[in-house]
């Protein structure tokens, strides 16, 4: 990535962490804004698919059992105007996601901030009516 | 010799110069509408209370309605049409298609399109065909073009926060040209069953330097069992 296309990636970055982008589903249905997670670990798939891109990501637990996390992020449009590319993260690539955790007590977050292995912290959010903004990385 | 030669050169550019300014006359009178052809988009209107600034004037089974609903039942999040306001207050693009008789709204959300009629025809008596989007009647006044909705059915929502409506709701839209790159787009809510008199919100919409993208919403949806989960 040449120092002007990353400085219009980051533009375009910055851009969207100020404007919520549009899911199909309102984001309090599904996601708990109270409880926030921070994922890290190792892609395993990218689904750059719509409604929702979803990363997968292979995280240890607390016991230092890997969890494979499905990480749901926004429309894959939204993120190709914002600079995003299907590969910009590839299985392999180590990330560290500030999400939150779905309702359902499953291990499915929604992506707000994305650590990419380079070192650009990334929004990906799907924030619809009442989502969060991107949030600090841990 | 040479006088009569520029006399008759002169006599001949002025009736040139005539026919050419009889032309773009003519042409205008035949098609004098505002052209709003072009891919737009506005701000993301998932609540309708905040352009509008109050809450909505509900009746009391448009209040009880309202307080009773399950935003994981959103028609939306089942892949449904969102209907013809809520596709212009979503954060993704459209664009504006304007032909001899009617124009068309193509949307980049759900990869899905309106038809407004603007051939002087009236809603035709029976509207139920035309639900979801409804059916679509629009004419030109200045700047404007105006759109009169009827038959959208009551499986549609407002916006994404679940304001709802019945099957008597009646839209009125203006798209105003404001200059090359921006319009204001109006539209009143009238639905005597939902909500105690009409109410206008009021959208600035920008021209977009962007082409339309393909979205399906059913191509890889994982959303629907995440949400039923929450219901229980």
């Amino acid at each position: 990535m040449t120092t002007k296309s990353l400085g219009i990636f980051l533009a375009l970055v910055l851009f969207l962490a100020c404007v919520p982008v549009f899911a199909h589903h309102s984001f309090a249905a599904e996601f708990d804004v109270n409880q926030p997670i921070t994922l890290k670990g190792v892609v395993t798939k990218v689904d750059w698919l719509n409604p929702h891109i979803y990363l997968y990501v292979d995280v240890k637990d607390t016991n230092g059992k890997t969890v494979n996390w499905s990480v749901e992020g926004a429309p894959p449009n939204t993120l190709y105007r914002l600079g995003w590319r299907k590969d910009t993260l590839k299985p392999g690539d180590p990330v560290t996601i500030d999400a939150f955790k779905a309702k359902d007590g499953s291990s499915t977050a929604n992506a707000r901030q994305v650590l990419l292995p380079d070192g650009r912290k990334v929004f990906a959010g799907s924030a619809d009516d009442g989502g969060p903004k991107a949030t600090p990385t841990k | 010799m040479n006088k009569l030669m520029l006399i008759a050169a002169l006599a001949a550019s002025a009736i040139a110069a005539q026919s050419f300014a009889a032309k773009p006359e003519k042409t205008s009178s035949s098609t004098s509408i505002p052209d709003m052809s072009g891919v737009w988009q506005g701000p993301y209107t998932p609540d309708l209370t905040k352009p509008l600034g109050h809450d909505l004037p509900y009746t009391p089974l448009g209040a009880q309605r309202f307080k009773n609903v399950v935003l994981a039942d959103d028609p939306a999040s089942y892949c449904l049409p969102v209907g013809p306001a809520r596709g212009i207050q979503a954060p993704m693009p459209f664009q504006i298609v304007q032909s001899q008789g009617f124009a068309v709204i193509l949307f980049e959300y759900q990869h899905t399109y309106r038809l407004i009629y603007t051939d002087g025809r009236a809603h035709p008596d029976d509207v139920e065909p035309f639900r979801w989007f409804g059916d679509s009647i629009g004419h030109y006044e200045g700047d404007s073009l105006v759109v009169d909705t009827v038959g959208i059915g009551d499986r549609t929502w407002l916006d994404t926060a679940g304001h709802q409506h019945s099957d008597q709701l009646h839209l009125v839209e203006r798209f105003q040209k404001l200059d090359a790159n921006n319009m204001k787009w109006s539209v009143t809510f009238e639905d005597p069953k939902m909500y105690k008199e009409p109410f206008t919100v009021t959208l600035p919409l920008k021209k977009q330097n962007t082409v339309i993208m393909m979205y399906s919403c059913e191509e890889n949806e994982k959303d629907r069992g995440h949400l039923d989960a929450t219901k229980h």
